[in-house]
Formats: structure tokens, C-alpha cells, sequence
């Protein structure tokens, strides 16, 4: 079953092209090898604002509940996975991070 | 009740002298419940001997304390972790327990109470959905002891090993709600510190 982790990014007034490269060339290489699989990098509203702020959702998949864990437990004694979230911090000005799976999942996922 | 909790790490080759040191020295406490046991594989900062003491009251333990440091002051125990709290036990379940376990955390400094309340909102909510979870408690820390400010305990009882290591751990409450109070990927994030992960059989509750 499906998990995918959601960045929700609102970005700083005419920061939202440098916040998605930024990303996608130093966070996701390390994404990537702790198992996560990027699905939609989504700009909103699709402009790329120079004064006004954007919403980047970014979405991530894994395979399953136990590759959450293997993911999370990779990334956790990285002090820099911290550190590269505060570093990007004038580019965002505020963000939230959320677990889902699909609505079909959730009966079997409870299930344990 | 009040609770005391200690977590031993024990020098290579020492640790069944220390457990039955530890044992006469729990005791002597005279506490309502004592629980000394080795801890169990796969326990994370959790020391090699894992003691729970329950007294009626904080003054039956500041009567025993001064003694049972003493009991623990064997060289070979080379580091302690330890927590002491008031607070009652809820169960969740007419099932017995066999494994006890607690998780001592620090919340960061100046957490403001309103997001302090909203974490332990979640770590009570965990119960209703892990029905491995026979018996539990949440505790602010009067006194810790050890490498951290510990500011919580979050202690269970559980069906048994796999029931913590199965259903608490893959049940969705705890890694999409939970943990991310824990995860420093996650802005919600107000535990840095290492924390304890300790838990060991247990013959009779020690909760209920």
C-alpha cells in the first residue's frame, strides 16, 4: 500500500523557481536514496511570481508503511536533513509536512 | 502513585550481578510494584537493565531513595537514565500485558504550552488505535536523570514483543500523526534529543 509524504511549501514573494530547484538539486538526491519515489512537483498558481508568494506541493512515495519507518530511520541521525530545512528557510515562509495514503488504503492500513 | 524508572547501562559481563543487585535493591524500597529485568533486543538507548518502582505516595520513595542509589552505585553500571513522576495508569485492554516498556523524551525549552498539550493530545490518543496497547500512562518528569532534561514518560504495556514492534509501530497513528513531534524533517518538531526507547518482559503488570 501506497504512502506518500506531501511537502506543502508557501514561498517567500518571488522565491518559488529558486525554492523548486533548490530542491530538487540538493533535497531530493538524498530523498531519493532513502527509498522516497518524487511523484508531482505542483506550482500554485502555475506563474512564477515575482511579488507574490507561491504553493509548491511536492509528493513523495514509498512502498509501504515499513519503508516510512526505513526512510524516517536513514534521515533521522543526518543532522544536516535538519539543518538543510533551516538553511532553505529564507526562501519559504512556511511549510507543513503530512503523511496519506488513499482513501481506499486506509481500512487495510489500520488493520494491523 | 509515584513512579520511578531507571535505565541501566551495565559494563560487558556484568549485567546478571547488577540485575540481582538491582533486585535486592527494589526490594528493600518496599514499592507497591518493582519490576528489574533485562531489556529486551532491539530497545534503543534503553540500557541493559530496565527498572520501574510504583509507591503510593512520593514520600515512600524519598524514604527508600538514599538506599537504592546506593544499590545502584556498582562501577559496572556506567550510565544511568531515569525518570521519577506522579500520575495513574489507564487500561485499554481486559488482556494481560507481557511487556512492559517506556520512552523517556525531552520536549525542547520554551515549547509553547499550547503545542506541549497538543503532543501529549497525540501520544493519548495512541491507545484507541493500537489495541496491543493493554495498559498505559503519560507523565510530565519531576526529576530526571541522565544524559537529558527528560520531560516526559510515555509508558505501555503490551500484548508482547510483537505487539510493539507490529501494531504501535506500523499503525498509521504513530507514523503520520505522532511522529512528527519527533521527526526534524517535520516544523511541528519539538524533540531533538536522543531519546529512550526501553522496554522488557514483564510477568504481572506493573500498570494496572
Amino acid at each position: 500500500m501506497t504512502i506518500y509524504v506531501v511537502d506543502r511549501v508557501v514561498t517567500r514573494p518571488g522565491c518559488a523557481r529558486k525554492f523548486v530547484d533548490t530542491y530538487l538539486a540538493e533535497y531530493a538526491p538524498g530523498a531519493r536514496a532513502r527509498g522516497m519515489t518524487l511523484r508531482d512537483v505542483l506550482v500554485s498558481p502555475p506563474i512564477w511570481f515575482d511579488d507574490q508568494p507561491n504553493t509548491v506541493t511536492i509528493t513523495w512515495s514509498l512502498p509501504s508503511a515499513q519503508a516510512w519507518w526505513e526512510m524516517t530511520w536513514k534521515g533521522r541521525p543526518d543532522p544536516g536533513l535538519g539543518s538543510w530545512w533551516e538553511g532553505i528557510g529564507g526562501l519559504v515562509e512556511e511549510r507543513t509536512r503530512s503523511v496519506a495514503a488513499a482513501a481506499d488504503d486506509v481500512d487495510r492500513l489500520c488493520d494491523v | 502513585m509515584y513512579s520511578v524508572t531507571r535505565l541501566l547501562d551495565v559494563a560487558d559481563g556484568e549485567r546478571d550481578r547488577v540485575l540481582a543487585a538491582a533486585r535486592v535493591g527494589a526490594a528493600a524500597t518496599q514499592a507497591r510494584h518493582q519490576l528489574v529485568e533485562p531489556t529486551l533486543p532491539g530497545v534503543r538507548n534503553g540500557g541493559e537493565i530496565l527498572v520501574h518502582l510504583r509507591f503510593d505516595t512520593e514520600h515512600q520513595w524519598r524514604s527508600a531513595e538514599t538506599d537504592f542509589a546506593e544499590a545502584l552505585s556498582d562501577p559496572a553500571i556506567t550510565r544511568v537514565n531515569g525518570v521519577c513522576y506522579s500520575g495513574d495508569a489507564s487500561s485499554s485492554s481486559a488482556q494481560a500485558g507481557t511487556v512492559y516498556r517506556a520512552l523517556l523524551l525531552r520536549v525542547l525549552p520554551d515549547t509553547d504550552t499550547r503545542i506541549v498539550n497538543r503532543f501529549e493530545d497525540d501520544l493519548r490518543r495512541m491507545p484507541r488505535y493500537v489495541n496491543t496497547i493493554t495498559a498505559w500512562q503519560l507523565s510530565r518528569v519531576d526529576e530526571p536523570v541522565g544524559t537529558s532534561e527528560w520531560t516526559h514518560v510515555f509508558e505501555q504495556e503490551f500484548t508482547d514483543v510483537d505487539g510493539l514492534m507490529g501494531p504501535y509501530l506500523m499503525h498509521p497513528i504513530h507514523w503520520a500523526v505522532v511522529d512528527r513531534w519527533f521527526d526534524p524533517e517535520c516544523p511541528d518538531v519539538i524533540i531533538r534529543d536522543r531519546v529512550c526507547h526501553s522496554f522488557c518482559a514483564m510477568a504481572d503488570s506493573v500498570l494496572r
